[in-house]
């Protein structure tokens, strides 16, 4: 039972298909305009009928103004990391800090290889991960010095650092399985996965978080450290409620609100790709939740089991 | 003549190339094309071109935005570092700049296209000058470069663009074992080579992405004919032929190859009325010929996708929507003109060629290139179309009862089936589409009622439609031509009929996850009328046609053969593999022997290779065809 105090955000699970072209930029507006926080992109190179989701999101950072960005999340092998450290820095000048980093270690190595990418074992792409996450942070900082790793996967000499972003990129991690979570606590400032492909699904949180948190601990950082966010695919309003996102405005709010408190998640993106669904998840539910959040902060229901940080 | 600006990324801020760009949209100046700058002093901030390409692109409602090449390996780092961690993955970038595109259309220069960079403080003599050469762009730093960057611009308005002869980029691009200047004439205006604006718009097709070294696209017959002894001379290189790109099985792109795409014969004709006869050219859409033939109370049963063009399907079979009814598609057909591979153009009918006329209704694509089909249309007035979504935790069952009631129907009932990965551990969706051939509601839900019991219905949409409703589902290619990317996988085979075990096995093939896209498309009626001598599509008993469709080629081979005693034959149109077995498949063995002859007869080069292709038979092999060869004229 955790609530980690995080400032609560919302957002859309954008598919970026290429039929037609501007759905993903219009789906971002009207995610912009229903007043949400946050617009993602899954990134699938090798899947034909999605557009490339880096050019997506410059494209759809030029065309909105608030609402913040990333992708759900980057393949890192097929995203060389200072070139998407390159692309990220940009992008969050050019935004105004409004990017984030979505990463992942990559999945369907079909389709990795198909395009030309390594693969990797799942083991080597959570190592992989870690050293391209080193990397990037590394590029952003410390400008004067010449980067130099001499990584297993990403070696580098003498290498360009830069641009420095406008505000500090939160990297969030797409993770699952026992490694990637524990990279996740040791090294990331977000969890960012998917309640359907979540191992025991809404109850399989928990356990994701206790991993998170221990290996926080172990890596000197506070579990605080690491916001919790979840996507959530198969969602719908219908005057009947037939599960978690399934029913009515207020019973998203209290699902939510429970979900913030009790799995201390406190970005909810939402798939869909429906607009009339965006309008109403930042109309009704976000207010209500964030209401219901700051109400029940101030008097903590479980005051005992709150994390040091 | 046109003029650019060339915006270096290096150490002045994003936010001041973008003022540059935006100032530069505005008043008038029509290119701009952003780089890393290559300058040493610049090293520290490399910011993303890309980034900032997307960005201004975004912005500007008509400035052509220049792609810059991916980063050089090594260029932004030491050079001892591995290749893998420095260089973007060229099929990523090349993603990168078609998803562009599509977002900003007709405003993207490639990389490919030729642009020159003009020398700092150039004059408007030395501008035209260097215009042969491609549009000039201006290193733009301030204010006060743009002014003269504009002021140029303005000097330079009415003076009309020389021809520019290819860039040295360009002319890098082009590929080896292609003889570019032999290009006949008649073809060069509308050539398209890898240094071209147009290149990307045609390089891929609906599946599959390519790279090929040359298209050339012909307008008659006699410009086929032309392309058709260039590729006579280029033996050395991949030959596809193309008529809407739709194909699954032919390679209609490839790699450094030559294309002949005929999209340009798309004409539709009435020619008579009264006999329903219809003329098409290879490059139509079947989604075009349903609207062109609806307002006549007609329709031709074509495939199950608008998009698809009458030249890849003509010439293969055309298992469609009203099929059990009408029959497939080449049964309907009455006469073809192709130019053979010798540049002959001929006609084939059932009296004249007739043996060439049996070859190219199912094997077609071996034979020549075909530039028109005529057709005798059916007469098919509002028929009920059907899409149905069924969610299902019982798949074996689900599929049984499916092949039993679709393969029991009355013929005026074809009903498809798609169904792919699981959505839960034992969850599959099945969507059913299909067409009643039948004007009376009434009938139609009768005729639907069955198949709303295959599982739990989410969604149901049944309309009275003509025809062309039922076609009208595709997105026309537009300028941007298409854009898929990779190699397609898929399987495909005949089942004689759909029987419990094999329901067993493929719900076992579908829960494994392997499978994204499982079709049976359901066959009988009127297409088991027509006697297997008749045309090389020999298979025509089969209860239904199954494809498969997945990302490794290697797990479903293996999966595939497993079902296989299953199966008897395949239908090429949905086929990757190119075994040799697979041939032996889709045609028993004496069609086989026989196309094998005729292949010898009218393609004994094999110029014609990139579909299932058939090796002409030896010469002194035994002519099977021998009793029909009197009736040629080629
Ligand atoms: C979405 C989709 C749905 C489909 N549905 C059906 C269906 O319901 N039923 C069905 O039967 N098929 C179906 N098909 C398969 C389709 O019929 C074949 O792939 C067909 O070859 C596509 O024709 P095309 O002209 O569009 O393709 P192209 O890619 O232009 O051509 C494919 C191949 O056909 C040959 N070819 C093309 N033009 C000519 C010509 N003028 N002369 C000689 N040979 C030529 C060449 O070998 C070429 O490589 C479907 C395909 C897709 C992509």
């Amino acid at each position: 039972m955790t609530d980690y105090g995080h400032d609560l955000r919302f957002g859309a699970f954008i598919t970026p298909t290429s039929q037609p072209a501007n759905h993903a930029v219009d789906m971002a507006i009207a995610a912009e305009q229903a007043g949400l926080d946050l617009a993602t992109f899954q990134d699938h190179p090798y899947q034909q009928s999605f557009l490339d989701t880096s050019t997506l999101l410059a494209f759809v950072a030029s065309r909105t103004r608030r609402i913040h960005l990333a992708a759900n999340v980057a393949s890192l092998p097929l995203r060389p990391p200072l070139e998407l450290a390159r692309a990220a820095a940009t992008l969050d000048v050019l935004s105004k800090g409004r990017f984030a980093l979505g990463i992942g270690a990559g999945a369907f190595w079909d389709g990795i290889a198909r395009m030309g990418g390594r693969t990797l074992t799942p083991g080597q792409g959570v190592d992989a991960l870690r050293e391209a996450i080193g990397l990037i942070r590394d590029s952003w900082a410390n400008m004067d010095e010449p980067l130099t790793r001499d990584g297993a996967y990403y070696p580098v000499m003498n290498g360009q650092r830069g641009p420095r972003p406008a505000h500090p990129i939160p990297v969030w991690v797409g993770a699952y399985k026992p490694r990637m979570l524990t990279l996740t606590g040791a090294l990331a400032d977000g969890w960012l996965p998917t309640i359907e492909y979540v191992d025991g699904g809404r109850a399989g949180i928990a356990a994701g978080n206790a991993r998170i948190d221990d290996s926080a601990l172990r890596a000197g950082r506070s579990p605080r450290d690491v916001r919790r966010l979840m996507n959530f695919m198969r969602v719908g309003m219908s005057p009947a409620g037939r599960g978690l996102l399934q029913g009515t405005a207020r019973e998203w709010t209290d699902q939510l609100t429970e979900l913030a408190l009790a799995d201390g998640i406190s970005a909810f993106i939402i798939g869909g790709d429906d607009p009339v669904l965006l309008q109403r998840f930042g109309q009704d539910v976000a207010p209500a939740v964030r209401e219901a959040i700051e109400r029940e902060r101030l008097v903590p229901r479980h005051p005992t089991s709150s994390v040091p940080s | 003549m046109e003029l650019g600006i060339l915006l270096e990324a290096g150490r002045r801020h994003p936010d001041d190339l973008m003022e540059l760009a935006l100032e530069a949209d505005r008043r008038g100046v029509g290119v701009a094309v952003v780089r890393r700058s290559a300058r040493h002093e610049d090293a520290g901030e490399p910011w993303s071109p890309w980034t900032i390409a997307a960005w201004i692109a975004a912005r500007t409602e008509r400035l052509r935005v220049g792609i810059v090449p991916a980063a050089a390996p090594g260029a932004a780092f030491g050079a001892s570092t591995p290749a893998f961690a420095v260089t973007e993955l060229r099929s990523v970038t090349t993603k990168a700049e078609q998803s562009l595109e599509s977002l900003a259309p007709g405003r993207v220069l490639s990389s490919a296209t030729a642009w020159v960079v003009a020398p700092p403080r150039p004059d408007a003599a030395g501008l035209r000058a260097l215009a042969v050469r491609g549009i000039p762009i201006l290193p733009v730093e301030n204010a006060a470069d743009l002014d003269r960057a504009v002021a140029l611009a303005e000097q330079l308005r009415d003076v009309p663009s020389p021809p520019a002869p290819r860039s040295a980029e360009s002319l890098a691009a082009r590929v080896p074992g292609i003889d570019y200047d032999a290009v006949p004439a008649s073809l060069a205006p509308t050539a398209v080579e890898p240094g071209d604006d147009a290149y990307a718009s045609v390089s891929s097709t609906y599946l599959r992405g390519g790279a090929p070294g040359l298209v050339l696209r012909p307008q008659t017959v006699a410009e086929v004919v032309d392309a058709v002894a260039f590729a006579r001379e280029h033996t050395g290189v991949a030959l596809g032929i193309r008529s809407a790109g739709h194909g699954i099985s032919g390679r209609s792109t490839n790699r450094g190859g030559l294309i002949i795409d005929v999209g340009g014969l798309d004409a539709i004709q009435i020619i008579d009325r009264r006999t329903r006869r219809v003329r098409l050219g290879p490059g139509a859409t079947w989604q075009r010929v349903a609207q062109t033939l609806s307002p006549h109370g007609w329709a031709l049963g074509s495939g199950d996708y608008g998009g698809v063009g009458v030249g890849g399907l003509a010439t293969a079979g055309g298992i469609g929507l009203l099929s059990r009814k009408h029959g497939l598609t080449i049964d309907r057909l009455r006469a073809v003109e192709l130019v053979l591979a010798d540049g002959t153009p001929v006609r084939a009918t059932e009296t004249e060629n007739s043996d060439l006329f049996w070859a190219v209704r199912g094997a077609g694509a071996n034979f020549g290139i075909a530039t028109a089909f005529e057709f005798e249309a059916s007469e098919v007035g509002e028929v009920g179309w059907a899409q149905l979504s069924l969610v299902t935790d019982d798949l074996e069952a689900s599929l049984r009862r499916f092949g039993q009631i679709a393969a029991d129907a009355p013929r005026d009932t074809t009903v498809f089936l798609v169904t792919g990965r699981p959505r839960e551990a034992d969850q599959f969706v099945i969507s059913l589409y299909g067409v009643v051939d039948d004007p009376d509601p009434d009938v139609v839900v009768d005729r639907l009622m069955p198949f709303t019991e295959l599982g739990m219905l989410v969604r149901q949409h049944v309309v009275m439609t003509p025809y062309a409703g039922v076609m009208g589902n595709a997105a026309e290619v537009g300028p941007e031509g298409q854009h898929g990317f990779g190699e397609p996988v898929s399987r495909s085979a005949f089942l004689p009929s759909l029987t419990g075990e094999f329901a067993r096995d493929a719900a076992e093939l579908l829960r494994s996850g392997l499978v994204y896209f499982f079709e049976l498309r359901t066959m009988g009626g009127a297409i088991a009328d027509v006697s297997p001598h008749e045309t090389a599509f020999s298979h025509r008993s089969p209860a239904f046609q199954v494809a498969a469709m997945s990302s490794s080629d290697d797990r479903l081979s293996a999966r595939w053969r497993e079902l296989g005693h299953h199966f008897d034959g395949l239908y090429l149109s949905f086929e990757t593999d190119r075994s040799p077995e697979r041939l032996d498949e889709a045609f028993p063995p004496p069609v086989l022997d026989r196309l094998r002859s005729l292949k010898r007869r009218y393609d004994p080069t094999n110029l014609f290779r990139d579909n299932f292709n058939i090796a002409p038979a030896a010469e002194d092999a035994p002519s099977v065809a021998a009793d029909v060869a009197s009736g040629s004229a080629a």
